[in-house]
């Protein structure tokens, strides 16, 4: 059987082949525009460095690559093995303010 | 979750939510990602340090063979600065014939003491057979006074063996 020459068009980066744009998506697009998610980024960052989040999961990395050996360990493995934890274990409040600030970016933009 | 804006707020908190949550998960990218260089580049001296006890501690095991203070340990220091004789030599008196015996040839004298050997078999036929009914065949018994083999304690301390099974009621045993 010969292959198809007729190649399907290249899909384009904007549109989806599938569906329109998800209002996810748009949120999405809009954040990265604006630069809010950025901003929103480096704060979390920020907010979680300060109540020691990320030392325990690099502490837990840690932990796991030691039991594992270090040189078995793959950037797959450590993010299944913290994510769990890692969603669990946000602070409350810094979880509240991330949501102000997205809430009142999403009102502004008038979504 | 107080999200006081409209009257349905859900979309919009979950919206919220969805944004939070893809940030988190960049973030945990990022740590992963970094945790996982710090292992591979060995930057983590914990995590040598450990590796190196590890093979440190092997060898010491592999290279000097007398080490172990367990086995073979005749020019050998245990933790506390010590060494022991290769047999031990302390004496004290066994609890079935209440003979001085050096412990470290203690169990071969408990195989000929206690009915294993074949000389002992001989000698104490009788006694050995009621014993071993009684005892159920361990020979823990001998210095356990209150076990249920009272025939066969004959402790030079004194105690009748001869009195029924009341030594078995009393766990904290009998002097």
């Amino acid at each position: 059987m010969r292959s198809s020459i007729n190649r399907p068009p290249t899909p384009d980066v904007d549109e989806e082949p599938e569906k329109e744009p998800t209002l996810q998506e748009i949120i999405n697009i809009k954040l990265i525009e604006s630069g809010e998610k950025e901003k929103l980024m480096e704060l979390l960052r920020e907010r979680l460095i300060e109540c020691g989040w990320r030392d325990e999961m690099k502490a837990i990395c840690r932990a796991y690559a030691r039991k594992k050996g270090r040189n078995n360990v793959t950037v797959d493995d450590l993010v299944h093995v913290v994510t769990p934890k890692g969603r669990a274990s946000v602070p409350d409040s810094v979880k509240a303010e991330l949501l102000q600030r997205i809430r009142s970016f999403l009102t502004s933009a008038a979504i | 979750m107080s999200a006081s804006n409209d009257g349905n707020s859900s979309p919009r908190s979950q919206l919220a939510s969805r944004c939070f949550e893809d940030l988190l998960d960049s973030i945990i990218v990022d740590v992963a990602s970094e945790c996982h260089r710090i292992a591979r580049l060995g930057l983590d001296r914990n995590l040598e340090e450990e590796e190196e006890e590890l093979r440190l501690s092997v060898q010491a095991r592999v290279a000097d063979p007398s080490s172990s203070t367990e086995a073979n340990s005749k020019n050998v220091v245990d933790i506390f600065g010590l060494t022991h004789p290769a047999i031990a030599d302390e004496i004290f008196e066994c609890m079935n014939c209440g003979r001085p015996i050096v412990a470290g040839r203690f169990a071969p004298h408990l195989e000929k003491c206690m009915g294993k050997g074949r000389k002992a078999r001989k000698v104490t036929r009788s006694s050995t057979i009621a014993r071993t009914r009684h005892s159920r065949g361990s020979p823990v018994s001998v210095y356990a006074p209150y076990s249920n083999a009272t025939n066969s304690n004959r402790a030079p301390n004194g105690t009748t063996g001869g009195s029924g099974e009341e030594y078995a009621d009393y766990p904290y045993g009998v002097p």
